[in-house]
């Protein structure tokens, strides 16, 4: 389904989706992040600060309360997410090509239950980068596009008073068919249009990993490498990089007390992450990724070989929020580059 | 699977026995299903226990798969929910779930001579593969436990190991002298070298402290056993159990599915990060 809508008439499809949350770009004290729209959307951003990966694997997840009377059975209670369906809106084709490799993660050989629960009820709407969004964005370069779908079940494209509108999956047709009317059918000058806007798109130029077929084997090489250390010295751990990517998946599980007597609480996931010691550090003290090194390997290592020897395709899709945030400047394009190029 | 992975069933303990006592505390425990039956398990897979409120620990089930109305976990204080675990009475309740991993291919050493190596608490994760084979004692050749403890204290599953004398050619080993010790004094490598195991029409398994695996292995293969024939078991530490929380991978492999159990001939070709 591709369709015309003019730009003034957003908000009337947003109105239209009765039945959805919606949610959008918002800025609030200088920083874009997703919103729940109540008014207004704006589609002028550059790119959200957190990816939208929240809406299926939120930052902390109740998986089960429990109770426990001093001499009963403990009585647990699943707490499954349920609610209206989300329609998030803005979501730019990188941030949109992290959602398959997330279903990747939550479905091979284990379903998760909670992500599931959530990703079902949740539509990404897209929008094309008519010119990348950060000075650090090199999607091109990891097998992604400006004008990529994967990912999306609407893609938005801004003609300047208009967006063209390309349903992708039957929940994005769902949208558009909420508010039929707003729409118009595309012309032969819109399509035009459409393909300059996505061919200049693709060509604007870009920061790029340099031999992104040759990274799986030539990390795999380089476990050993000294430059690990030397690359990840800076490093203070603070996990920024990791918090921030739209396919970082890791996470802990606790339990949160609430009372003593009778014992009460919730057993939690929270999001974790590779950059800290405790990550993996074992009850004796030993620790198998002990140093800032071994950590920053193993978050490129999983971005650009462990994933692809696991799927067939690169982790990393380029947002470049791991470069930008970096509060002492690592920047992934440029370890990985170093390290495949040192391996000869 | 269950619809949902992360909710445990509940289990009760039926048994506590002291293996080990003091700084290094060994306790034995068996787990009762609350209601019902749960889970079957193969050799070397692992639960995730809880104490509900202290969290969740991935233990190795050291019953044989041929124990059907308990589980039984040997659990060393060492951490949170080890040690929550060590606070516990009979009769308390537990959550559980799994199993977790891989499996000792003990179906393919039936007609083979079994060579079990373990150190410290490294006896409880190949303590079933050793009852499932004294079980079906005509189905293997000769069986031969090596084990050994910091002292004689730290010697668990003692009574059953001198249970196993008679069918099983059981050598106990201790690192230090002490008086009115029978068995081999030295390190563990040391007493497999004494005894000097034919690698002939065998399968070598070693379970124990980092240290005493590597050297095991070096001198399994100085006594002729090739790399296919050496088996081990690594940990990590686990939160999930389903390759999804993303800590305990060694390369590309999360260890809650793709081990615990490796031969010699793949470990050795893994980063380690184990």
């Amino acid at each position: 389904m591709e369709k015309i809508l003019e730009k003034k008439r957003v908000d009337d499809w947003v109105a239209a989706l009765t039945g959805y949350e919606v949610h959008a770009p918002a800025l609030e004290e200088g920083i874009w992040g997703y919103q729940p729209i109540n008014g207004p959307i704006r589609l002028d951003h550059t790119n959200t600060k957190q990816p939208p990966k929240e809406f299926a694997f939120p930052q902390r997840e109740v998986f089960f309360s429990f109770e426990q009377i001093k001499g009963e059975a403990p009585r647990l209670k699943q707490v499954m997410p349920s609610g209206p369906r989300h329609a998030v809106f803005g979501v730019r084709p990188c941030d949109g090509r992290g959602v398959p490799r997330m279903d990747k993660v939550f479905n091979d050989h284990a379903q998760d239950a909670y992500y599931n629960a959530r990703r079902k009820n949740v539509a990404y709407v897209g929008l094309a980068c008519n010119k990348p969004p950060s000075a650090n964005c090199f999607c091109l370069s990891v097998g992604g596009s400006p004008v990529s779908t994967d990912g999306l079940d609407v893609q938005l494209t801004d003609l300047g008073d208009r967006y063209f509108v390309k349903a992708i999956t039957e929940a994005g047709k769902d949208l558009m068919t909420a508010a039929g009317k707003l729409f118009a059918d595309p012309s032969a000058a819109d399509q035009k249009q459409l393909k300059q806007v996505h061919a200049a798109a693709v060509a604007h130029p870009q920061r790029a990993v340099n031999n992104p077929d040759q990274a799986p084997a030539k990390l795999k090489a380089s476990f050993k490498s000294p430059l690990w250390d030397e690359l990840a010295q800076a490093c203070i751990g603070c996990g920024i990089c990791t918090f921030l990517c739209p396919t970082c998946h890791c996470f802990d599980i606790n339990d949160e007390v609430q009372g003593k007597a009778p014992l009460n609480g919730q057993r939690v996931r929270t999001w974790d992450n590779c950059q800290f010691p405790d990550f993996t550090m074992h009850s004796s003290g030993h620790n198998p990724r002990e140093g800032t090194g071994a950590r920053l390997r193993q978050r490129v290592c999983h971005k650009f070989q462990y994933f692809y020897e696991n799927f067939g395709m690169h982790q990393c899709i380029g947002c470049g929020r791991c470069i930008t945030e970096c509060p002492v400047g690592i920047d992934i394009i440029h370890v990985v580059n170093k390290v495949v190029e040192n391996a000869g | 699977m269950p619809d949902n992975i992360y909710l445990p069933s509940l289990g009760r303990i039926a048994y506590i026995k002291d293996e080990v006592v003091g700084e290094r505390a060994i306790k034995t425990f068996h787990v009762e299903p609350l209601d019902g039956g749960w889970f079957d398990h193969d050799c070397g897979q692992c639960a995730m226990l809880s104490v509900f409120g202290r969290g969740e620990a991935m233990i190795s089930i050291a019953s044989s798969p041929l124990v059907k109305g308990y589980k039984q976990f040997s659990i060393m204080r060492v951490g949170r929910v080890s040690s929550a675990f060590h606070d516990l009475s009979v009769g308390d309740v537990v959550g559980i779930r799994g199993p977790y991993g891989n499996s000792f291919p003990i179906d393919d050493w039936r007609g083979k001579n079994l060579v079990f190596i373990g150190g410290g608490c490294g006896l409880a994760p190949i303590w079933p593969l050793i009852t499932t084979a004294v079980a079906q004692r005509g189905d293997f050749k000769d069986i031969t436990v090596f084990y050994g403890g910091r002292t004689s204290r730290d010697i668990m599953y003692r009574a059953e190991l001198e249970k196993l004398r008679g069918s099983v050619d059981v050598h106990l080993s201790i690192d230090k002298m002490e008086e009115g010790w029978d068995g081999y004094c030295g390190f563990v490598p040391a007493s497999v070298m004494n005894r000097d195991p034919s690698p002939q029409n065998a399968i070598a398994i070693t379970c124990g402290p980092p240290i005493m695996i590597k050297f095991v292995i070096q001198n399994l293969n100085k006594l002729g056993f090739k790399d296919e024939q050496i088996y081990t078991t690594i940990e990590n530490k686990m939160k999930c159990g389903i390759g999804k929380c993303g800590r305990c991978n060694v390369g590309k492999d999360y260890v809650c599915v793709k081990g615990p159990v490796y031969s010699w001939a793949e470990l050795k070709y893994l980063p380690e990060e184990y």
